[in-house]
């Protein structure tokens, strides 16, 4: 149980598919512990599983890591999915797995998550603005999507934009 | 210790241009580093920064090219760029704004803007501009991106830009650009 090193694209497990993970199975309180220590000893606000080379399908988000932000406060979720999100925004987005670059990316600013605690509760949490974030960020990393695969455009050059 | 240069060409737009460039500073032994390209109406436009091979010279590399422009009538021009400027190193994060500003199209609308960010401390680090409408009746827009470097005011300069509206004749926004990193 212990704080991992956060893995930096180009590593593999980053673009990789993630399993389904059952709340019975022995390794998943470890996987979460080490998340947990992970996320304590990062800059960060949340994780997914593959960002410490597990691919299962986990996410860790406090958002009230920062400053400001209370949302759900942590939130341990396993496999999670989207049930609906409304408001689209463009914002720039970075990575602890991509260094030194952002991008502008759509997102949306409520989201409807829904999972399993480690318990193997069902767990249905709505959220929204930066938390909302967090949760379309992580969940992404579960399909192996960074946010280099959404990026809108490079600069502010929306004019060929047609939507 | 690396060298580097910046590479502008510009030409009517076809296709093949950018496949041409590469292949010809592949050749050349030049490794693209960061590249902008885009094209205002019919013009085909392109900024390189390229690494320079040992051996070849900022001045050299733009006629070393021209067997592979010259076919597609490409103006280039290259100069050396000094290494502590283009090696990569990561910036702070800081406050980023967009500005959006448009109206009838008329001399002046980017001094003017442009000024009054410059003299609020901010640092213009992309720009679009377009004119759009009818034929008769040009619309100017506007698109830029702007740092506000610690100690900078944005609350001033959003007053000042509302401040410039009607005597420029334009409507604008002034807005934060939310960043997150996860």
């Amino acid at each position: 149980m212990s704080a991992r090193p956060i893995l930096l694209y180009p590593d593999p497990s980053l673009k990789a598919k993630t399993a389904r993970v059952s709340p019975t199975n022995p390794d998943v309180a470890a996987i979460v512990q080490d998340m947990l220590d992970t996320l304590k000893a990062s800059p960060g606000v949340a994780l997914a599983a593959p960002q410490i080379g597990q691919l299962v399908q986990i996410i860790v988000v406090d958002v009230s890591r920062k400053k400001g932000e209370q949302g759900h406060g942590l939130v341990v979720l396993l496999n999670p999915r989207i049930l609906q999100q409304d408001g689209p925004r463009i914002i720039r987005e970075g990575c602890l797995s991509v260094p030194d670059y952002t991008g502008n990316v759509l997102r949306y600013e409520r989201t409807i998550v829904q999972g399993l605690s480690p318990d193997g509760l069902p767990i249905t949490l709505v959220a929204s603005g930066f938390e909302a974030l967090a949760f379309q960020h992580e969940l992404d990393h579960l399909d192996g999507t960074l946010f280099l695969d959404r990026i809108e455009s490079l600069s502010t050059d929306l004019y060929r934009r047609k939507r | 210790m690396n060298r580097y240069a910046m590479l502008t060409a510009f030409g009517q737009d076809r296709p093949g241009i950018v496949a041409a460039l590469a292949e010809g500073l592949f050749q050349l032994g030049c490794n693209i580093e960061d590249t902008c390209m885009t094209r205002l109406r019919g013009e085909f436009t392109m900024m390189v920064m390229v690494r320079l091979p040992d051996g070849l010279s900022a001045d050299q590399l733009a006629s070393r090219l021209t067997p592979h422009t010259s076919p597609l009538e490409l103006t280039v021009l290259c100069r050396e760029v000094p290494a502590q400027a283009a090696e990569r190193g990561s910036e702070p994060d800081m406050p980023i704004f967009m500005l959006s500003v448009y109206g009838a199209d008329h001399p002046g609308i980017v001094a003017q803007i442009a000024r009054v960010v410059a003299d609020h401390g901010g640092n213009i680090t992309d720009m679009n501009t377009r004119v759009i409408g009818a034929g008769d009746q040009p619309v100017y827009t506007m698109i830029l991106e702007v740092q506000m470097p610690a100690g900078s005011q944005p609350e001033a300069l959003g007053q000042a830009l509302d401040h410039l509206k009607p005597s420029l004749g334009v409507d604008l926004t002034f807005r934060p650009l939310e960043q997150v990193r996860f």
